[in-house]
Formats: structure tokens, sequence, C-alpha cells
């Protein structure tokens, strides 16, 4: 039985996502995926079967109302205030959603990005072989684009439901990277500095990149360093022109000229994403191989 | 193959090896050559194979390949006797409009070179390039190299947005948008080639290594 979502309400940059479009970085295209992975699977646990793809909503929320059919929904990612009709529910957590009823997701008291899952599918086209949006290449999820109040969403039933384990992101303190492609390039004072002093984030965040301020002034004067283009992955932590470190997520360029100095692991990724602007971090360095076990535990 | 590559993680599911810090020739042919290995003798647990101007990104599943293993399996491709298949790819000729309102560096650029315009385009056109890499953009394509007399510097300022089939100028290169992108290269010109579809598949007709003629559209 299918049914049919409209959004009532919608934050900006909230996109259709699933795993992500992997095998394209040949043809200049990113994977996208979630910004909280771990996030995006836990609210599919939460139903114990759902659907490939979901919805990634930002710090203001959502609202979504069933107009037709019914359907069941999971929700996760950082700690927001759902009410279904006057209802106060669960963070995170799943409730049946019928013919009428309006599920309200408002801002919380942590996280950037939340995650709607379903036990059906989205019916959006796969564009090469994924539903996840990329907005800077404008493919995939609906027509290429954000969600915005009024879209339509019918969902039908799910062809493939295999329920992802529950990855939440656990951990606090530092965000831990393995040294980057170029962090030979820097200093090792500046490199000593990195990891010493505090950054913070900033407002001027998207699916591309997270801009960092620099309050010691660590990559002061660091700039007008000119690097062949070459492969970015999502987490690299890069150095643009006026020396401001920017972190690059799952709609980044396939390529990048700046100066890379580290890239975020996988473990802690997920954690990065969803630190509000103003937010104080800092960095530490870890082993490829200390990278492979943390990640490796949270996967259990 | 060349000198010994700089073989390094990039993060935790990608290998980069890296054949020069510089742009070069030599180090563009050595990636190409590099990735055509990897394509004819396939390395169990790497899922994607990208080449870059001087670079190739392995990006591989961990539960099949460990970064010492695959680094040692690269070595082995890397020095391995291999009958070299032909480099060359498929040949493409551009049709492209130079100047006006849709080449708006045009003028700018012929005379920085202190050629005409018509000089500087048949200049342009004399080579046949090749494909150095896709990236930046969904089929966005880097062609070389030009003669060195032709080499001007990018611009000093980013314009925030140019068109789709914009035909861009810098470097001793010539590079094609084939989606609507910011840059800091000259605009020379539009070709009504869209080398990215995403309906199609695969969804970009040019690739590394494949050669391209530029000519002027009558």
């Amino acid at each position: 039985m299918s049914a049919r979502l409209v959004i009532r309400r919608a934050g900006p940059l909230t996109t259709i996502q699933d795993e992500g479009r992997f095998g394209m970085l040949r043809h200049g295209v990113s994977a996208s995926g979630p910004m909280d992975r771990g996030a995006f699977a836990s609210a599919a646990h939460t139903l114990g079967r759902a659907g490939p793809a979901g919805i990634e909503f930002t710090s203001t929320g959502i609202e979504v109302e069933v107009v037709a059919g019914q359907c069941s929904t999971g929700f996760a990612g950082g700690a927001f205030a759902a009410r279904l009709g006057g209802r106060q529910v669960e963070w995170p957590g799943a409730v049946p959603l019928h013919e009428g009823e309006v599920l309200a997701i408002n801002p919380g008291r942590a996280g950037n990005f939340g995650y709607l899952r379903f036990d059906k599918t989205i019916d959006v086209p796969p564009v090469l072989g994924s539903r996840a949006t990329n907005l800077r290449a404008g493919i995939g999820g609906l027509e290429g684009r954000a969600l915005r109040a009024g879209d339509s969403l019918e969902l039908i039933e799910s062809e493939d439901a295999d329920p992802d384990g529950s990855r939440v992101s656990t951990g606090a303190g530092a965000i831990r990277f393995i040294w980057g492609l170029h962090a030979e390039v820097f200093p090792p004072a500046v490199r000593e500095r990195f990891l010493s002093e505090n950054f913070r984030i900033t407002a001027r965040m998207d699916r591309m990149g997270v801009w960092l301020d620099d309050p010691g002034g660590v990559f002061r004067g660091a700039s007008g360093l000119s690097l062949v283009s070459d492969a970015v992955v999502a987490g690299d932590i890069q150095i643009v022109g006026d020396g401001t470190p920017v972190v690059l997520m799952r709609d980044h360029q396939p390529t990048g000229g700046y100066p890379r100095i580290g890239t975020i692991i996988a473990a802690d990724l997920d954690r990065f994403a969803q630190m509000r602007p103003g937010t104080h971090v800092r960095f530490e360095s870890v082993s490829l191989a200390h990278a492979r076990s943390l990640t490796a535990e949270r996967s259990v | 193959m060349v000198d010994t590559p700089l073989v390094l993680p990039l993060g935790e599911d990608a290998m980069l090896v890296r054949f020069g810090a510089t742009l070069s020739q030599d180090a563009n042919l050595a990636a190409l050559r590099f990735t055509r290995r990897l394509d004819a003798r396939p390395i169990t647990g790497v899922v994607e194979v990208v080449p870059n101007l001087v670079s190739v990104l392995l990006r591989y599943d961990r539960h099949q390949i460990g970064f010492q293993r695959l680094a040692g399996e690269v070595g082995l491709l890397l020095t391995a006797r291999m009958d070299e298949t032909d480099l060359a790819g498929r040949e493409h000729r551009v049709q492209v409009s130079f100047g006006g309102e849709t080449g708006p560096d045009l003028d700018e650029v012929a005379e920085r070179l202190s050629l005409s315009v018509e000089a500087f385009v048949a200049a342009h056109n004399a080579s046949r390039l090749r494909v150095l890499a896709t990236g930046f953009a969904p089929g966005f394509v880097y062609c070389g190299f030009h003669p060195e007399a032709l080499h001007v510097p990018r611009r000093r300022e980013v314009r925030p947005h140019i068109p789709a089939g914009s035909v861009l100028f810098a470097a001793g290169q010539t590079a094609i948008a084939a989606t609507d992108i910011p840059t800091g290269w000259h605009v020379i010109g539009r070709t009504q080639l869209r080398n990215f579809d995403p309906l199609r598949e695969p969804p970009t007709l040019i690739e590394a290594g494949d050669g391209i003629v530029f000519e002027a559209e009558r």
C-alpha cells in the first residue's frame, strides 16, 4: 500500500538522501549521501525495516503530513523535538502515520541534521544509481533540488529493505584526523599549532563544506599556496586562499587545488557534521591504523 | 614505468598514487598509464579508480583489503612487465563559437599574447590536445598542453557563474565546462557539446586520455 506525503514546512537544504552515489568520481560527481551517516542508519533501525532513501532535514526541523494512505516513519539525528498531532513523541523514535496526521519536528537542543526514514521507498527516480540529492550537480532526489513546503512525495512499497545497524555518533572531545595529502607544505610550527589551538564552527556551512573560525590565526599567512588540483574526499580539511580552514563534506568537489592538511576520520565525521555554529573544536592526529580500529568498533 | 610515485592514504577508504607534485606531461601520462593498467588488471577490493591530473585515486573496501596490502599490490602493478595498450583514447572534434558575448575574455587573451584574435584562435586550434583529467565539476575536462607561447595565467578575479558549454583557457590548457560553474579561467568561447548528462550511461562522453581538436564554428 502506498502513501502520499506533503511537506508542510522545510528548512533550507532539506534533501532526499540515500547511502550515496558511489563510483561516479571519474565523471566528476561526488557521492553525496547523509551528512550524519550514523544517524541516517539509526533512523532506519528504529523502524526495523526501511526503504533505501530518507529525508535529511536541517536545524529548523520539518513538518510533514500524510494526505493519502499510511506509512511508518523512524527519525534520528541530533536532539530535535517531535510532535504527532498535539502529542510529544520520543526522539529518536518511530511512529505510524495515518491519513491526515501531521508530524512536526521542531528545533531541539543539539544537532544540525536529522533524518526521516520510512517503511516504504520514496518514489523518485534513481539517477546514476542513487536517489541521493547532489545540490552542486543538481541531480537526484526531487528534481535535483532541495525540498520545500508544498512538495508532494509518493511512498511506494520498498524494493529492498535491509536495516542498517544502529551507529550513533558517540564520543566527545577532539575531532580526530589523519594527516593529509599536503600536510608537508605546512611548516612544522603551523602543524603543531593546528593541534593545540581551538577552532570554531561558523554559520557558513552546507552540504559542501563547513567554514571554521581560526581565532588563533594558525593559518594566517598560509595563503598563496598554488597546488595542482587533486582528488578530494569527504572530511578533508582544506585551507582556502585567505587562510580559512574549510572541512569538505558530502557534496564536495571531486577535486580541488587548495592545500589539505588532513582528513577527519569516519568515526568522527558524523559528530563533526552535527556541531552547531559557535561550537569550539580541537583537532587530534591519529594514525590510519588507529582510525581503522575506531571505525570498526563503531560499526558493530 | 616512471620514477617511484608517492603512495599515501586519503582518509581511511582511499589511496592516492601521485606521480608528481606539479603538473607535467610526464606525470599526467604516468597517471593515465597506471589507470589503464588498473583497468586491465583490477585489484580485488578496489571499488573505484579515478585518474586525476597527476595522480590516481583508488577507493577500496576496507573489509576486503587493507592499506598496506593494497600498497604492495600497487607496487607490483607499477613495476610489472605489461604489454602497454595504446594510451590514446577516442578522438573528439569540438566546435566552438569563439569570442562575442559567450567568450568575453577572448580579446584580452589575444592582446596579452600580442596576437590578433584570428591568429590566437588559429594557434589555439592548431594542436591536437589530450584530455588530462575530468575533475572539479561533473564532466569538466582539462585539455592540454598548448605550447609555451600560448600560456597565460588565470584571471585575478573569479566569475561566480558561467554557463555550461563555456570554453575556458589558462595555464597552457583549455577546459570545457559541462555544467554551470564559478571559474577564474578566461572564458574564450562556447560549445554546444555537453559532456555531462545524468540520464545517460555513462554520463560523460569524453574521458582522460581522449584526443581533442578544437574547431571554430562557422
